[in-house]
Protein backbone atom coordinates (compact mmCIF):
# COMPACT_ATOMS: atom_id res chain seq x y z
CA UNK A 1 0.00 0.00 0.00
CA UNK A 2 1.38 3.58 0.65
CA UNK A 3 4.63 4.10 2.79
CA UNK A 4 5.09 7.11 4.20
CA UNK A 5 8.63 8.47 3.23
CA UNK A 6 10.11 10.43 6.34
CA UNK A 7 12.95 12.64 4.93
CA UNK A 8 14.47 14.73 7.71
CA UNK A 9 11.40 17.42 8.17
CA UNK A 10 10.02 16.79 5.02
CA UNK A 11 7.11 13.99 5.11
CA UNK A 12 5.41 12.21 1.81
CA UNK A 13 3.47 9.44 1.63
CA UNK A 14 3.49 7.41 -2.23
CA UNK A 15 2.21 3.82 -3.74
CA UNK A 16 5.94 2.52 -3.59
CA UNK A 17 4.60 -1.19 -3.92
CA UNK A 18 3.03 0.03 -6.84
CA UNK A 19 6.22 1.12 -8.33
CA UNK A 20 8.16 -1.52 -7.24
CA UNK A 21 5.62 -4.28 -8.89
CA UNK A 22 5.80 -1.87 -11.77
CA UNK A 23 9.85 -2.11 -12.04
CA UNK A 24 9.57 -5.51 -11.74
CA UNK A 25 7.68 -6.31 -14.59
CA UNK A 26 10.78 -4.95 -16.87
CA UNK A 27 14.02 -5.41 -14.53
CA UNK A 28 15.00 -8.30 -16.20
CA UNK A 29 15.06 -7.21 -19.92
CA UNK A 30 16.22 -3.90 -18.80
CA UNK A 31 18.98 -5.47 -16.89
CA UNK A 32 20.10 -8.09 -19.45
CA UNK A 33 20.93 -4.74 -21.67
CA UNK A 34 23.19 -3.26 -19.52
CA UNK A 35 26.58 -4.75 -20.13
CA UNK A 36 29.01 -2.95 -18.40
CA UNK A 37 29.41 -4.86 -14.72
CA UNK A 38 32.38 -3.24 -13.52
CA UNK A 39 30.74 0.22 -12.80
CA UNK A 40 27.73 0.66 -10.21
CA UNK A 41 25.91 3.94 -10.54
CA UNK A 42 24.62 3.92 -7.16
CA UNK A 43 26.61 2.23 -4.32
CA UNK A 44 25.83 1.56 -0.64
CA UNK A 45 27.98 3.98 0.58
CA UNK A 46 25.93 6.60 -0.97
CA UNK A 47 22.32 5.17 0.11
CA UNK A 48 19.51 7.49 2.21
CA UNK A 49 19.12 5.61 5.14
CA UNK A 50 22.96 6.29 5.94
CA UNK A 51 22.69 10.14 5.24
CA UNK A 52 21.45 12.24 7.90
CA UNK A 53 17.61 12.55 8.23
CA UNK A 54 18.07 16.65 7.12
CA UNK A 55 19.94 15.85 4.33
CA UNK A 56 17.83 12.61 2.77
CA UNK A 57 15.47 14.94 1.20
CA UNK A 58 17.67 16.78 -0.83
CA UNK A 59 19.49 13.82 -1.87
CA UNK A 60 16.57 12.01 -3.15
CA UNK A 61 15.34 15.00 -4.85
CA UNK A 62 18.61 15.10 -6.94
CA UNK A 63 18.38 11.59 -7.43
CA UNK A 64 14.76 11.86 -8.83
CA UNK A 65 15.65 14.95 -11.04
CA UNK A 66 18.60 12.45 -12.25
CA UNK A 67 16.53 9.78 -13.25
CA UNK A 68 13.62 11.94 -14.58
CA UNK A 69 16.14 14.49 -17.05
CA UNK A 70 18.43 11.69 -18.07
CA UNK A 71 17.66 8.21 -17.50
CA UNK A 72 14.08 8.14 -18.54
CA UNK A 73 14.89 10.57 -21.19
CA UNK A 74 18.41 8.56 -22.50
CA UNK A 75 16.54 5.32 -22.69
CA UNK A 76 15.12 3.63 -25.87
CA UNK A 77 12.53 1.05 -24.84
CA UNK A 78 12.80 -2.01 -26.93
CA UNK A 79 8.80 -2.11 -27.46
CA UNK A 80 5.75 -1.06 -26.76
CA UNK A 81 4.99 -3.15 -24.15
CA UNK A 82 8.49 -1.35 -21.97
CA UNK A 83 7.74 1.08 -23.47
CA UNK A 84 4.43 2.17 -21.13
CA UNK A 85 5.94 0.49 -17.80
CA UNK A 86 9.02 3.17 -18.32
CA UNK A 87 6.48 5.40 -18.72
CA UNK A 88 4.41 4.29 -15.80
CA UNK A 89 7.35 4.46 -13.59
CA UNK A 90 8.35 7.88 -15.09
CA UNK A 91 5.04 9.35 -13.94
CA UNK A 92 5.28 7.61 -10.63
CA UNK A 93 8.43 8.76 -9.69
CA UNK A 94 7.34 12.39 -11.30
CA UNK A 95 4.77 12.51 -8.59
CA UNK A 96 7.15 11.57 -5.54
CA UNK A 97 9.61 14.43 -7.46
CA UNK A 98 6.74 17.11 -6.93
CA UNK A 99 6.18 16.27 -3.73
CA UNK A 100 9.77 16.70 -2.52
CA UNK A 101 9.27 19.80 -4.42
CA UNK A 102 6.71 21.24 -2.15
CA UNK A 103 9.18 20.22 0.74
CA UNK A 104 11.59 22.53 -0.65
CA UNK A 105 8.86 25.39 -0.94
CA UNK A 106 8.31 25.09 2.22
CA UNK A 107 11.95 25.27 3.50
CA UNK A 108 11.88 21.37 4.63
CA UNK A 109 14.26 19.89 2.07
CA UNK A 110 17.52 21.45 2.81
CA UNK A 111 20.47 20.51 0.82
CA UNK A 112 23.55 20.23 3.11
CA UNK A 113 27.18 19.44 2.34
CA UNK A 114 26.41 15.60 3.31
CA UNK A 115 23.79 15.15 0.31
CA UNK A 116 26.12 17.57 -2.04
CA UNK A 117 28.96 15.10 -1.84
CA UNK A 118 26.80 11.91 -2.48
CA UNK A 119 24.97 13.12 -5.29
CA UNK A 120 28.28 14.55 -6.64
CA UNK A 121 29.88 10.74 -6.60
CA UNK A 122 26.52 9.34 -7.77
CA UNK A 123 26.83 11.44 -10.86
CA UNK A 124 30.05 11.05 -11.22
CA UNK A 125 29.72 7.16 -11.27
CA UNK A 126 26.49 7.89 -14.00
CA UNK A 127 28.64 10.26 -16.07
CA UNK A 128 31.99 7.72 -16.63
CA UNK A 129 29.63 5.98 -18.71
CA UNK A 130 28.37 6.99 -22.40
CA UNK A 131 24.27 8.28 -21.89
CA UNK A 132 22.86 5.35 -23.39
CA UNK A 133 24.58 2.96 -21.09
CA UNK A 134 24.49 4.75 -18.41
CA UNK A 135 20.52 5.09 -18.53
CA UNK A 136 20.34 1.29 -18.92
CA UNK A 137 22.37 0.50 -16.02
CA UNK A 138 20.76 3.52 -13.93
CA UNK A 139 17.58 2.29 -15.11
CA UNK A 140 18.51 -1.05 -14.28
CA UNK A 141 19.50 0.38 -10.71
CA UNK A 142 16.11 1.37 -10.27
CA UNK A 143 15.57 -1.30 -7.53
CA UNK A 144 18.41 -0.19 -5.36
CA UNK A 145 16.80 3.10 -5.70
CA UNK A 146 13.57 1.77 -4.46
CA UNK A 147 15.06 -0.63 -1.64
CA UNK A 148 16.78 2.91 -0.50
CA UNK A 149 13.15 4.91 -0.08
CA UNK A 150 11.69 1.22 1.58
CA UNK A 151 14.33 1.46 4.20
CA UNK A 152 13.75 5.28 4.85
CA UNK B 1 -11.96 5.70 -52.19
CA UNK B 2 -12.97 9.10 -52.95
CA UNK B 3 -11.86 10.44 -49.91
CA UNK B 4 -9.52 13.25 -50.09
CA UNK B 5 -8.92 14.00 -46.41
CA UNK B 6 -10.18 11.88 -43.77
CA UNK B 7 -11.77 13.94 -41.05
CA UNK B 8 -10.64 13.86 -37.57
CA UNK B 9 -12.58 12.36 -35.05
CA UNK B 10 -14.84 15.33 -32.73
CA UNK B 11 -16.45 15.19 -29.64
CA UNK B 12 -13.73 13.32 -27.50
CA UNK B 13 -14.73 12.52 -24.02
CA UNK B 14 -13.73 10.47 -21.06
CA UNK B 15 -16.07 8.76 -18.83
CA UNK B 16 -14.09 7.40 -15.41
CA UNK B 17 -15.74 5.48 -12.74
CA UNK B 18 -14.21 3.42 -10.20
CA UNK B 19 -11.01 3.53 -11.53
CA UNK B 20 -12.18 2.65 -15.38
CA UNK B 21 -11.57 4.96 -17.57
CA UNK B 22 -13.02 5.36 -21.38
CA UNK B 23 -12.46 7.28 -24.10
CA UNK B 24 -14.94 7.72 -26.55
CA UNK B 25 -15.70 10.24 -29.33
CA UNK B 26 -17.54 10.20 -32.60
CA UNK B 27 -17.24 7.73 -35.04
CA UNK B 28 -16.22 9.11 -38.76
CA UNK B 29 -18.45 8.01 -41.71
CA UNK B 30 -17.45 6.85 -44.51
CA UNK B 31 -19.89 5.40 -46.62
CA UNK B 32 -19.73 1.58 -47.31
CA UNK B 33 -15.76 1.59 -45.53
CA UNK B 34 -14.64 0.65 -42.27
CA UNK B 35 -12.99 3.48 -40.38
CA UNK B 36 -9.93 2.50 -37.72
CA UNK B 37 -9.09 4.58 -34.75
CA UNK B 38 -5.33 4.77 -33.14
CA UNK B 39 -5.59 6.48 -29.59
CA UNK B 40 -2.00 7.73 -28.17
CA UNK B 41 -1.07 8.90 -24.38
CA UNK B 42 1.18 10.88 -22.70
CA UNK B 43 1.58 11.25 -19.21
CA UNK B 44 2.91 14.16 -17.28
CA UNK B 45 6.53 13.15 -17.46
CA UNK B 46 6.21 12.77 -21.17
CA UNK B 47 4.75 16.38 -21.68
CA UNK B 48 7.07 17.72 -19.25
CA UNK B 49 10.60 16.06 -20.71
CA UNK B 50 9.69 14.24 -23.92
CA UNK B 51 6.92 16.45 -25.24
CA UNK B 52 7.24 15.08 -29.58
CA UNK B 53 6.69 11.15 -27.69
CA UNK B 54 3.24 9.93 -27.37
CA UNK B 55 2.71 6.51 -26.29
CA UNK B 56 0.18 4.07 -28.45
CA UNK B 57 -2.56 2.86 -25.99
CA UNK B 58 -2.52 -0.57 -25.11
CA UNK B 59 -5.97 -1.84 -26.57
CA UNK B 60 -6.67 0.78 -29.54
CA UNK B 61 -4.16 1.27 -32.06
CA UNK B 62 -6.09 0.45 -33.93
CA UNK B 63 -9.54 -0.17 -32.94
CA UNK B 64 -12.96 0.17 -34.85
CA UNK B 65 -15.17 0.99 -32.53
CA UNK B 66 -15.82 4.88 -31.58
CA UNK B 67 -14.36 4.05 -27.63
CA UNK B 68 -11.49 3.34 -26.35
CA UNK B 69 -10.52 1.23 -22.86
CA UNK B 70 -7.70 3.62 -21.23
CA UNK B 71 -7.70 1.69 -18.01
CA UNK B 72 -4.00 -0.04 -18.21
CA UNK B 73 -2.50 2.88 -19.45
CA UNK B 74 -3.10 5.39 -17.09
CA UNK B 75 -1.36 4.04 -14.32
CA UNK B 76 0.15 6.83 -12.39
CA UNK B 77 -1.97 10.21 -10.31
CA UNK B 78 -0.73 12.47 -13.00
CA UNK B 79 -2.47 14.34 -15.44
CA UNK B 80 -2.60 12.80 -18.93
CA UNK B 81 -3.03 13.84 -22.51
CA UNK B 82 -4.85 11.56 -25.01
CA UNK B 83 -5.16 11.65 -28.96
CA UNK B 84 -7.10 9.89 -31.51
CA UNK B 85 -6.95 9.69 -35.15
CA UNK B 86 -8.65 7.97 -37.63
CA UNK B 87 -7.12 5.77 -40.39
CA UNK B 88 -8.83 4.57 -43.69
CA UNK B 89 -6.60 2.44 -45.92
CA UNK B 90 -3.70 4.84 -46.56
CA UNK B 91 -4.95 8.03 -45.39
CA UNK B 92 -5.16 9.43 -41.95
CA UNK B 93 -6.80 11.96 -40.44
CA UNK B 94 -5.41 14.58 -38.25
CA UNK B 95 -5.03 13.98 -34.44
CA UNK B 96 -7.56 15.28 -31.98
CA UNK B 97 -6.57 15.70 -28.40
CA UNK B 98 -8.93 15.73 -25.67
CA UNK B 99 -9.76 19.39 -24.38
CA UNK B 100 -8.36 19.16 -20.69
CA UNK B 101 -5.90 16.56 -19.53
CA UNK B 102 -6.89 13.72 -17.70
CA UNK B 103 -6.27 12.59 -13.80
CA UNK B 104 -7.72 9.57 -12.17
CA UNK B 105 -8.30 11.02 -8.83
CA UNK B 106 -11.28 12.67 -10.71
CA UNK B 107 -12.81 9.30 -11.26
CA UNK B 108 -16.21 9.25 -9.95
CA UNK B 109 -16.70 6.47 -6.50
CA UNK B 110 -19.58 4.76 -6.64
CA UNK B 111 -21.29 3.49 -3.44
CA UNK B 112 -20.52 -0.57 -3.21
CA UNK B 113 -23.37 -3.01 -3.69
CA UNK B 114 -23.38 -5.11 -0.66
CA UNK B 115 -25.46 -8.56 0.44
CA UNK B 116 -26.01 -9.42 4.05
CA UNK B 117 -26.57 -12.88 4.67
CA UNK B 118 -26.57 -15.13 7.85
CA UNK B 119 -24.69 -18.53 7.98
CA UNK B 120 -26.06 -19.94 11.05
CA UNK B 121 -25.27 -17.03 13.79
CA UNK B 122 -22.74 -16.02 11.98
CA UNK B 123 -23.35 -11.99 10.06
CA UNK B 124 -21.84 -11.82 6.71
CA UNK B 125 -20.96 -9.40 3.90
CA UNK B 126 -20.39 -10.05 0.21
CA UNK B 127 -19.41 -6.68 -1.38
CA UNK B 128 -19.17 -5.85 -4.78
CA UNK B 129 -15.98 -6.92 -6.72
CA UNK B 130 -14.30 -3.47 -8.12
CA UNK B 131 -11.02 -4.35 -8.79
CA UNK B 132 -7.57 -4.00 -7.08
CA UNK B 133 -7.66 -0.73 -6.55
CA UNK B 134 -10.47 -1.03 -4.15
CA UNK B 135 -10.72 -1.24 0.02
CA UNK B 136 -13.97 -1.17 1.66
CA UNK B 137 -14.65 0.12 5.03
CA UNK B 138 -18.03 -1.98 6.56
CA UNK B 139 -19.32 -0.18 9.22
CA UNK B 140 -21.71 -2.39 11.55
CA UNK B 141 -23.65 -2.34 14.29
CA UNK B 142 -26.45 -4.03 16.43
CA UNK B 143 -29.47 -1.96 16.37
CA UNK B 144 -30.47 -0.74 19.84
CA UNK B 145 -30.10 2.64 21.82
CA UNK B 146 -26.29 3.58 22.17
CA UNK B 147 -24.97 0.33 20.62
CA UNK B 148 -21.16 1.09 19.59
CA UNK B 149 -20.40 1.26 15.38
CA UNK B 150 -17.57 -1.60 14.66
CA UNK B 151 -15.73 -0.64 11.51
CA UNK B 152 -13.79 -3.68 9.32
CA UNK B 153 -11.64 -2.93 6.53
CA UNK B 154 -12.14 -5.25 3.70
CA UNK B 155 -8.91 -5.79 1.46
CA UNK B 156 -9.96 -6.47 -2.59
CA UNK B 157 -11.01 -9.98 -3.61
CA UNK B 158 -11.78 -11.28 0.05
CA UNK B 159 -16.04 -12.56 -0.37
CA UNK B 160 -17.41 -13.14 1.73
CA UNK B 161 -16.25 -11.25 5.08
CA UNK B 162 -17.85 -12.50 8.93
CA UNK B 163 -18.25 -9.46 10.63
CA UNK B 164 -20.07 -10.47 13.92
CA UNK B 165 -21.62 -13.51 15.72
CA UNK B 166 -25.34 -12.68 15.99
CA UNK B 167 -28.22 -13.08 19.32
CA UNK B 168 -31.91 -14.29 18.30
CA UNK B 169 -34.09 -11.92 18.04
CA UNK B 170 -31.62 -8.75 17.71
CA UNK B 171 -31.27 -7.16 14.64
CA UNK B 172 -27.78 -5.34 12.98
CA UNK B 173 -27.21 -2.97 10.36
CA UNK B 174 -24.73 -2.51 7.73
CA UNK B 175 -23.09 0.17 5.66
CA UNK B 176 -19.73 0.36 3.64
CA UNK B 177 -18.07 2.59 1.42
CA UNK B 178 -14.74 2.21 -0.23
CA UNK B 179 -11.05 3.26 -0.13
CA UNK B 180 -8.77 4.53 -3.38
CA UNK B 181 -5.11 4.29 -1.68
CA UNK B 182 -4.10 5.41 -5.13
CA UNK B 183 -5.97 8.95 -5.00
CA UNK B 184 -6.26 8.52 -1.52
CA UNK B 185 -10.37 8.92 -1.93
CA UNK B 186 -13.15 7.18 -0.87
CA UNK B 187 -16.93 6.73 -1.99
CA UNK B 188 -19.89 7.80 -0.48
CA UNK B 189 -21.69 5.29 1.93
CA UNK B 190 -24.03 2.39 0.55
CA UNK B 191 -27.86 2.43 1.75
CA UNK B 192 -28.00 1.47 5.67
CA UNK B 193 -29.28 -2.83 5.53
CA UNK B 194 -30.36 -3.99 8.34
CA UNK B 195 -31.16 -7.94 9.35
CA UNK B 196 -33.65 -9.13 11.91
CA UNK B 197 -32.21 -12.33 13.49
CA UNK B 198 -34.55 -15.20 14.05
CA UNK B 199 -35.29 -16.61 17.27
CA UNK B 200 -36.24 -15.13 20.62
CA UNK B 201 -34.54 -13.03 22.67
CA UNK B 202 -32.07 -14.15 25.12
CA UNK B 203 -33.12 -13.83 28.62
CA UNK B 204 -31.28 -10.52 30.57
Amino acid sequence: GLKTLHLGSCVITTNLQGIRSGFSEIRDSVQAKDEIIDIRILRKTQFLQGTKPADQCCLLHHILRLYLDRVFKNYQPPDHHIFRKVSRLANSLLTIKKDLRLCHAHMSCPCGEEAKEKYSQILSHFEELPPQAAAVKALGELDILLRWMEEV
Amino acid sequence: DGVAVLPAPQNLSMQSTNMKHVLTWSPVIVPEEIIRYSVEYQGEYESLYTSHIWIPSSWCSPTQRPECDITEDITATVSYSLRVRATLGSLTSAWSTLKHRFNQNSTILTPPGMEITMDGFHLLIKLEDLGPHFEFFVFYWRREPGAKEHVKVVRPGVLPVYLETVEPGAAYCVKARTFVKAIGRHSAFSRTECVKVQGEALPL
